[in-house]
């Protein structure tokens, strides 16, 4: 229940906070964008927009998360908000996650505006049939996205804002290449393979929840990749936030 | 008028008036108590450099139930670690405390609190209704119980005019009555008040020293720091000086200024030419005020004696004054002797070595 109050309070901060609104603005004006870029696409025009409109939810979402996700716990310690709730019966850990609920909520919302608006933009196009992809990958996105989310409140609740932003833009990125750090392992002597192995195995593997390749062809996914994904989202963000409240947990406020 | 009759009266009412030593006794209510800290122990760590520093050194102390435990000391003293300590914001190195028979270790132990931050700052984006609604659930306040306890609270602490402005557009003393409504929104059984004056004009001290002494009157145990110390004596039924994270004295008020040597002032009419006894040279102070003499005695004990030699010398004696050290004069003495304390030893080490 309380975490239900933390993740309202989050969401409600997200939501009036202007970069919020600049960046959902932004995401609306780039997708409008894809349409001059379509031009020099050599008829493969609706293709681009989709992958553009659906890459524009994923990075726009990063970008959410570096400015306001990665200061989410920070800030509060900093300006000492933190104070007035710790000092009532709220669980640490009930309100790490109630901040990670509440940003994914956010997050949630601008995958569903910006998806909703591709969505219209491949139906005036004159391809509805793609619109089924378009949803699996915004899905697919949203579960990225409250995945990194998740470690933002990891990073947030032990480091500075700027620090904790530098470390959740590196496991993206890495995340992005685990797939090619695990094809390197298996080149590698023993002990260095198992070392590589286990890095990428510990990095989010972001590459399950891309899809857009394939929705922009118009194709879906199967429910089995759906499953694999949402299980894994939910694994990684349990581990995540498990980790945040163990170092939370004895963590002193000056 | 006839001297000595006046002076008669006078000896009268200062009988009256005599401070009564007394007070020690114990408080209406007095139950298993509101806080207990036993040991209460903090060091600072360096995270780079490992060196340690004391903020608290083995605090004990009880608050009881429906009291006004003021908690005073001077900047860096441990006051506010402590109450951090008290409300889990911070975690002790050693010792233990419980908050109404709960140890603080536990979640629930702040189910009955209600706690001010120095300071206190919220989220800039919601206003004071939207805010207090949301500490009054997570105090435990069910959705419609919260809304109506929320409204009444931002209203009771002055601020009802304003229930759209977001806080980022509060004044100082207006967040300052915010935290407070904060505090009280779900009628807590305890409150802890870091410097609750903090911040605030005559107008809203006086409104916090009225709603401290109501939620007292409604039997809340109440504890508070504050470097108000007039506000602190006319508050307090106890209070605790803590100096370099050691608790110096607890006592109450009465307790603390009977301790001190009771001085009377006495006011003579004109400037009267005497020959003193030697019995009264080194005890009291001459001075001229407004035409009279103001004789300040600092031994009360001598004080019928010396009344008696003034009417056998047929002096008018004006009034008579009880002169009470202040909470203020108190505590300096207690921080500059602390201060002494800590150089002596300091001293007496480097003459050794």
């Amino acid at each position: 229940m309380n975490a239900l109050l933390i993740a309202q309070n989050t969401f409600r901060e997200a939501v009036r906070d202007r970069v919020l609104a600049g960046i959902l603005i932004g995401g609306l004006v780039l997708m409008a964008l894809t349409r001059v870029g379509s031009v020099l696409a050599m008829g493969e025009d609706l293709r681009l927009t989709v992958d553009l409109g659906l890459s524009s939810i994923s990075l726009l979402g990063l970008l959410v998360i570096l400015l306001v996700g990665t200061s989410l716990v920070a800030k509060e310690i900093e300006r000492k908000t933190i104070f007035n709730l710790l000092s009532r019966p709220l669980p640490r850990p009930v309100y790490l996650i109630g901040k990670w609920a509440g940003l994914t909520g956010a997050l949630a919302l601008v995958a569903l505006v910006l998806g909703t608006a591709l969505a219209l933009l491949v139906t005036a196009l004159g391809s509805p049939q793609h619109i089924p992809a378009i949803a699996q990958a915004t899905y697919l996105a949203v579960l990225e996205l409250s995945l990194l989310t998740s470690l933002a409140v990891l990073f947030s609740a032990l480091s500075t804002p700027v620090l904790s932003a530098l470390y959740t833009l590196g496991m993206f990125l890495a995340g992005q290449w685990c797939d090619d750090l695990r094809r390197l392992a298996v080149k590698l002597p023993a002990g260095a393979r198992e070392v590589l192995a286990t890095i990428a195995d510990v990095l989010p593997n972001l590459p399950l929840f891309n899809m857009r390749s394939l929705a922009a062809a118009g194709d879906v996914t199967g429910l089995a990749h759906l499953g694999l994904a949402t299980g894994y989202a939910v694994l990684y963000c349990a581990c995540a936030l498990a980790l945040a409240s163990a170092a939370f947990e004895s963590r002193d406020f000056k | 008028m006839n001297p000595d009759r006046t002076t008669h009266q006078l000896l009268a009412i200062v009988r009256e008036l005599r401070p009564d030593t007394d007070q020690s006794g114990g408080l209406p209510g007095e139950g298993a108590p509101a806080i207990e800290v036993r040991g209460l122990t903090k060091t600072y760590r360096h995270p780079w450099t490992l060196r340690e520093t004391a903020g608290l050194c083995d605090v004990s102390f009880d608050v009881r139930r429906g009291e006004v435990f003021g908690y005073l000391g001077p900047n860096g003293a441990g006051k506010t670690t402590t109450l951090k300590i008290l409300t889990g914001l911070l975690k002790p190195t050693s010792g233990q405390a419980r908050l109404m028979g709960r140890d603080i270790q536990l979640v629930e132990s702040r189910r009955p609190l209600g706690f001010l931050p120095e300071q206190p700052y919220f989220y800039d984006y919601l206003n004071g209704p939207e805010y207090l609604e949301m500490v009054a659930r997570l105090s435990g306040l069910g959705a419609r119980e919260a809304r109506a306890a929320a409204i009444r609270w931002f209203g009771r602490v002055g601020l009802g005019d304003r229930p759209r402005l977001v806080l980022r557009k509060f004044s100082k003393g207006m967040l300052q009555r915010l935290g407070l409504a904060a505090a009280l929104v779900h009628d807590p059984a305890l409150l802890i008040l870091d410097e609750p004056m903090s911040g605030l004009d005559p107008f809203g001290r006086r409104d916090v020293r009225d709603l401290i002494l109501e939620q007292r009157e409604r039997g809340v145990t109440v504890m508070l720091s504050s470097h108000i110390l007039p506000d602190v004596e006319a508050l307090c039924d106890r209070v605790a000086i803590v100096l370099r994270g050691r608790l110096e004295r607890i006592a109450t008020v009465g307790e603390l200024v009977a301790g001190e040597a009771p001085r009377v002032e006495l006011r003579l009419a004109g400037q009267p030419m005497l020959e003193w006894p030697a019995r009264f040279a080194g005890e009291m102070d001459r001075t001229r005020s407004g035409g009279d003499t103001v004789l300040t005695l600092h031994d009360a004990a001598l004080m019928q004696e010396l009344l008696g030699w003034l009417v056998s010398q047929r002096i008018e004696v004006r009034s008579v004054t009880p002169v009470r050290s202040t909470l203020e004069e108190l505590f300096m003495a207690a921080a500059e002797g602390a201060a002494i304390q800590a150089v002596i030893p300091a001293e007496s080490r480097r003459r050794s070595a």
